[in-house]
């Protein structure tokens, strides 16, 4: 037997052939990261290309008579007349939960000096999105923290939320702050031993950041203990165009693995508009045609596979979802630009963010009008569309009043209520950064001014009441908000409670 | 130098008429690249050079050079080339080179198609692994 063994391994040895098929060309051109190479006849779109001593490049245009490819990594190496291959593979980053903590690169390779990554599976980079069938409505919320967004303008697992403004009025702090909660969120049910939590890892992609901006972020979620449910993918601006066209598609490759083994992710891509422009400078080089303001004129296909790979899976396809929350930087707020319009369009719905709420001291600095969440209160829990439903439609009214308020002009007591409401709403609002609401306090604190128990403390002591408040709930009153939290809705006996704390608390209140 | 785009155009369509059954064919070639030097059209340099391009990648495309690290006995480069001409078709300009350094076996390119049996190319393979 063993001897027909060897005689049949034998034959199977020699029938394979040693010979391999490679399919070659050479570098006719090398310059700003892109190499145009002759001959590579069998080349695909977006197939990786190996230009030796370890460099890679990835085909993006194929001619008739030459191959554009873009190059990850060093590009200087490489010298016209050399001999390049094909290598028959896609682009592919390492996924999993060993990268969870970690900051890497646009190919997945760490750049925090912690050590080298075991990843147990490779993504590739550009994937079709889930088709309809697959998917499911948003019904599960995304708790930010912040307590506007929570209220007007909520965020569900699964949706793409725009974050959009000016510079320096937020946008990052925003993102920043709702990775914490999210942290916090995580802890707390690690702790409690809560099974029926479903935990929300973060991904936080920085295109064209200043490091020294990532170092920040880096060293604020250290701080707050929540860079171990965090993965942080980086292409600073010094990284080549190549790299910083790619790093998105890196971090949702990562955000899927988690949403194709049943978990909810979270991606922030910051920004979106860097992104553009580093697209356009590789599509420039690689001379394809321009159009409106020399963007290509696929730009806008490529946010839109981009955030559509963002979804709710349905129970049939493991319950996983991906939100991505894509951050597009205005200037002077000119929303009607090109790639803001683009983006606006593809997301379903924006947060839009002003200079001059910013400056007026209302932080997050949040529009609250030209806000909107598409997927409105289905992504809230039953609490919060108790206290929060009609929050919207009153701030409007507050605004167009204000208006009137400001002539000085003889106001009838309903109005002049209704501007008083508005003004402690508004202060309420306010939040600094990193310092999330729990969806519990939120929900107490906006039924308190909803009922009138701040009517009558001035407008420049609403904060102070609102940290009191939150300071009694939280210590004397925990068990009010642990059945708050629990029950998810506003019954009749937690009514109760809640007016009876009040009531105790607005007596002491000096 | 830089070929306008009707230049290009212009070089390609010259180019195709010199193929007679996807073959090139050199007489018509030289009849092309005279007739142009007499007649000088506008962008003539421009229209030469890129048909210049156009023939130097289809004749590497048609060329197949088989290295091998002993000289190899007529029978076997008479089966190398009716398996090439097998695969490829008629037309291919064989040509014969002796390559030490492959140490053992034959490396046959025929236009961007490698196929590298050498000792050579599985050392390399098996440094990559490591």
């Amino acid at each position: 037997m063993s001897n027909l063994l060897q005689e049949i391994e034998a034959q199977i040895a020699g029938l394979k052939t040693a010979v391999s098929r490679q399919n070659v060309g050479i570098v006719r051109e090398i310059g700003d990261g892109v190499a145009k190479i002759e001959g590579l006849t069998d080349a695909m779109l977006n197939e990786m290309i190996d230009f030796g001593q370890g460099v890679m490049g990835l085909a993006l245009n194929l001619e008739e008579t030459e191959v554009g490819a873009i190059i990850l990594g060093d590009y200087t190496k490489i010298k016209e007349g050399q001999e390049v291959r094909t290598t028959g593979k896609l682009l592919q980053v390492p996924v999993g939960k060993a990268l969870l903590g970690r900051v890497v690169d646009a190919l997945g390779r760490p750049v925090d000096g912690k050590g080298p990554i075991r990843a147990d599976a490779a993504y590739p980079v550009e994937k079709i999105a889930p088709g309809i069938i697959r998917r499911r409505s948003v019904n599960q919320p995304v708790q930010t923290g912040i307590m506007s967004i929570d209220a007007m303008i909520p965020i569900g697992r699964g949706q793409r939320e725009l974050i959009i403004g000016d510079r320096s009025t937020g946008k990052t702090t925003i993102c920043i702050d709702t990775i914490i909660n999210n942290a916090r969120l995580n802890r707390a049910a690690e702790a409690a031993g809560d099974t029926t939590y479903r935990p929300l890892y973060s991904i936080y992609v920085a295109v064209g950041q200043k490091q020294s901006n990532v170092a920040r972020v880096v060293s604020v979620l250290e701080e707050h203990e929540a860079l171990a449910y965090t993965i942080i993918v980086v292409a600073s601006a010094s990284d080549s165009a190549t790299n910083q066209y790619l790093a998105p598609f890196s971090g949702c490759a990562m955000g899927e693995w988690f949403m194709d083994h049943g978990m909810d992710a979270l991606i922030i891509y910051d920004d979106l508009s860097k992104h553009a422009v580093a697209y356009r400078q590789v599509s420039l080089v690689l001379k394809r045609p321009s159009g409106r303001e020399a963007y290509p004129g696929d730009v806008f296909y490529l946010h839109s596979r981009l955030l559509e790979r963002a979804a709710r899976m349905n129970e049939k396809h493991g319950n996983g979802s991906l939100t991505a929350l894509p951050i597009i930087e205005t200037q002077l707020g000119d929303v009607s630009a090109y790639i803001p319009t683009n983006v606006i369009s593809i997301t379903d719905g924006q947060i839009f963010l002003e200079t001059d709420l910013f400056y007026q001291g209302v932080r997050p600095a949040i529009s609250v009008g030209i806000s909107v969440s598409r997927v409105g209160s289905a992504a809230q829990v039953k609490a919060m569309k108790q206290v929060a439903g009609r929050l919207k439609g009153e701030l409007a009214q507050f605004r167009e009043l204000a208006a009137f308020a400001q002539f000085g002009s003889d106001l009838d007591a309903k109005t002049q209520a209704q501007i008083e409401r508005g003004r402690r709403i508004m202060e309420i609002f306010k939040q600094p950064p990193c310092r999330p609401v729990s969806v519990e306090v939120q929900v107490a604190v906006l039924w308190v001014a909803q009922n009138g128990f701040m009517d009558d403390v001035p407008v420049d002591k609403v904060k102070d009441f609102q940290a009191k408040l939150t300071e009694v709930l939280s210590t004397r009153k925990a068990e009010l908000l642990a059945a708050l939290l629990k029950e998810k809705t506003l019954s009749d006996s937690l009514t109760a409670a809640l007016k009876a704390a009040a009531t105790e608390f607005k007596q002491t209140y000096r | 130098m830089k070929v306008s785009k009707q230049a290009r155009r212009d070089a390609k369509q010259l180019f195709r008429s010199c193929l007679v059954n996807g073959v090139l064919d050199e007489n018509r070639v030289r009849q092309v690249v005279q007739e142009v030097s007499a007649r000088k059209p506008r962008a003539c340099l421009g229209i030469l050079s890129h048909f210049r391009r156009l023939l130097r990648l289809e004749l590497a495309r048609r060329t197949a050079r088989v290295e091998s690290a002993v000289p190899l006995a007529p029978q076997l480069q008479a089966s190398v080339r009716d398996n090439l001409a097998r695969i490829y078709g008629p037309g291919l300009t064989l040509s014969f080179a002796h390559n030490p350094t492959l140490v053992g076996g034959m490396r046959v390119q025929v236009g961007s198609d490698v196929y590298n049996g050498s000792i050579q190319a599985r050392l390399a393979a098996l440094q990559e692994t490591f």
